[in-house]
């Protein structure tokens, strides 16, 4: 990448830099030369070799691999020219060698931070180059630094005719004129400017738009996301974004969205048929109940009754399924969802006792359905419940909330089956109750012993529970 | 807490409601607890639970989960004016409740030792209490009897 300072852009080319070192290494050796020559005081001998180490530095940072054996050459004929030329005095040599080998270290020193610096720019270039997605990045002055494969490929230009454009040329692909991209709002200070419904995450602005410039003409929708490039002092150098093509998951999204209007309007269809044939069976139950009086018929009413009940639930759950996921997830207080949840069942004889106050976790806003299944179940009277206690413990992974009773519990060959979806599943209401926890990531299983009880454990995630 | 088909709670006003408190009402715990050592509750780390009457705080006890995840149970209290009605062991018997999925450990004071095996605890050797709880009688150097103190132990369950 370029670096964009003047100096750099001064000397980009191969010429103008062994001309630079050239003309700073004659100048160097050959005021050493005339100084000797012209007879130097003698508290300067042996003169000094910081002026060679200039060319040496340059030498070593812009040609690494050679930088070495530059050092070595000029360090050599400056010890020799100044052993040399130099007056003959007892140790004068051992003065002139370490100034020698400070050339030479400082070469070296250089030149290998300099084949570091490449080895990291080539790394950064490489990664930019093979990112899946259309990545370009910008310098301060808006001309293109990087232009990798995936880019290339989306928009037909070559990295080489790109490199160094700016203008916003290279909007062109994308908006068929020449105009500032996301990455431009960036380094003018204000991404939102121009883009719909731009979005922060991070340090990173994302947006969606449709252009109808890509895929040959057919349009696309693309996602864009693009960062400021910082310089060490933490100052924007830059901005480099990613363009993502998902036409497809757009599309998907609508045929999915399609589809699922339409199965909720076909069951809205048969929720309402069905609730309106259940209200004619639970009256002509009612006048079963008035018209008969034989214990045995009166018997079958009621299981009729119980069955009716069965097919309301049904309904409900059906219609609560349809819901699940359409409100964004929420901190609960689960104490008051448990109230809520309760207020709607009637328990009989069967005690509640809910020991969750404080307790809040981040779930779908249908969290009460949850229990209200659970406490259904444990409500039903071929359970034998008398007791049910719901309370929570605080673990390494995060929290569970438990919901326990001493009725008589899940025979252990039901238990794997108890939150998928099957007729019977599906009828105990576990399987919605599972849904809805598992949109944030909770899980539910139950743990409790055959004979002593049901218990059942609501593993909240440490991100998803606090106490308040 | 949300009771149902508790009438003995509900339908009596002059008995207690029996619920844990939120964190905004750790000050009026603490304020009670000023006659008993002065111990002071820490919403971060405790489970303060309480009987109240007339909006008042009659009793009080505290489920302390140290940071080895061990479990203290300690500041039952219930001020003079308010013993011999059996407040205390109502909020105990909320607290085993409520805290019954772990192990709880306590010093007893030995008088009351009684009371807490009511409720599922029983004695156990100093040595067998985790070291964040033992800390508080290192004074007494094992010196239990001295200390009037009997460290108990309640298994985990309801």
């Amino acid at each position: 990448m370029n670096s964009g300072t003047p100096l750099a852009m001064s000397f980009s080319s191969t010429r103008n830099r062994i001309a630079l070192i050239a003309g700073l290494t004659v100048l160097a050796l050959g005021g050493n030369l005339l100084g000797l020559v012209l007879g130097a005081p003698e508290g300067l001998l042996p003169l000094p070799a910081l002026p060679l180490s200039i060319p040496i530095i340059l030498a070593s940072y812009w040609y690494p691999r050679r930088g070495i054996l530059f050092s070595v050459c000029l360090a050599a004929i400056y010890a020799v020219t100044v052993f040399l030329l130099s007056p003959s005095a007892p140790l004068f040599a051992l003065t002139i060698l370490p100034r020698a080998i400070f050339l030479v270290l400082v070469g070296g020193v250089v030149a290998l931070l300099a084949t570091r610096l490449r080895e990291s720019e080539q790394q950064m270039n490489q990664i930019i180059e093979f990112l899946p997605d259309a990545t370009f990045a910008i310098d301060r002055e808006g001309k293109v630094i990087a232009w990798n494969r995936a880019i290339e490929e989306m928009t037909g230009l070559q990295k080489d005719t790109m490199l160094g454009r700016g203008d916003y040329e290279y909007a062109v692909p994308f908006y068929d004129e020449r105009r500032p991209l996301l990455a431009d709002r960036i380094l003018q200070g204000d991404p939102e400017a121009g883009y719909p419904s731009v979005r922060r995450e991070g340090g990173v602005f994302i947006s969606e738009i449709h252009t109808p410039h890509l895929r040959s003409g057919r349009g696309s929708h693309i996602r864009l996301a693009a960062t400021a490039l910082l310089d060490r002092n933490g100052k924007v150098a830059g901005a480099i974004e990613s363009i993502r093509d998902v036409s497809d998951e757009v599309m998907m999204e609508a045929a999915l969205q399609n589809a699922s209007r339409q199965l909720n309007t076909l069951s809205g269809i048969l929720r309402t048929d069905l609730a309106n044939r259940l209200a004619v069976l639970y009256g002509h139950l009612s006048v079963g109940v008035m018209k008969f009086d034989d214990p045995e018929v009166l018997s079958f009413i009621d299981d009729l009754h119980e069955a009716a009940n069965g097919i309301r639930r049904q309904i409900e759950i059906s219609r609560e399924f349809r819901d699940i996921g359409t409100s964004p997830p929420a901190w609960i207080p689960v104490q008051e969802t448990i109230r809520n949840a309760a207020a709607g069942l009637s328990f009989g004889p069967v005690s509640l006792q809910a020991w969750t106050e404080r307790l809040e976790v981040f779930a779908d806003p249908h969290l009460a359905t949850v229990f209200t299944h659970l406490f259904e179940n444990a409500l039903d009277p071929a359970t034998g419940v008398t007791r049910i206690v719901v309370t929570y413990q605080l673990r390494p992974d995060g929290c569970a909330i438990i919901v326990e009773d001493d009725g008589t519990g899940i025979p252990n060959e039901e238990k794997e089956k108890l939150f998928v979806q099957n007729a019977e599943g599906y009828g105990h209401g576990l399987f919605l109750a599972h849904e809805i926890l598992a949109i944030t990531g909770i899980a539910i299983r139950e743990t409790g012993t055959f004979g002593t009880g049901a218990r059942f454990e609501i593993l909240v995630p440490s991100e998803g529970c606090r106490i308040v | 807490m949300t009771t149902i088909a508790l009438p003995e709670i509900e339908a009596d006003e002059v008995r207690p409601k029996v619920r844990e408190l939120t964190s905004a009402e750790f000050p009026a715990a603490n304020e009670v607890w000023r006659d008993y050592h002065g111990v002071i509750g820490d919403p971060g780390w405790d489970r303060v639970f309480a009987a109240f009457l007339s909006g008042r705080i009659v009793s009080l006890a505290r489920c302390r989960r140290h940071p080895d995840g061990s479990m203290e149970v300690d500041g039952v209290f219930t001020p003079g004016a308010f013993r011999g009605r059996g407040y205390a062991h109502m909020v105990m018997n909320a607290l085993v409740v409520a805290c019954h999925n772990d192990d709880l450990y306590m010093y007893a004071v030995e008088s009351l030792a009684g009371f807490y095996a009511e409720f599922g605890f029983i004695s156990i050797p100093e040595r067998d209490l985790p070291p964040p709880i033992r800390e508080r009688y290192v004074w007494a150097a094992g010196n239990m009897e001295g200390a009037e103190v009997r460290p108990m132990f309640r298994r985990a369950g309801l």
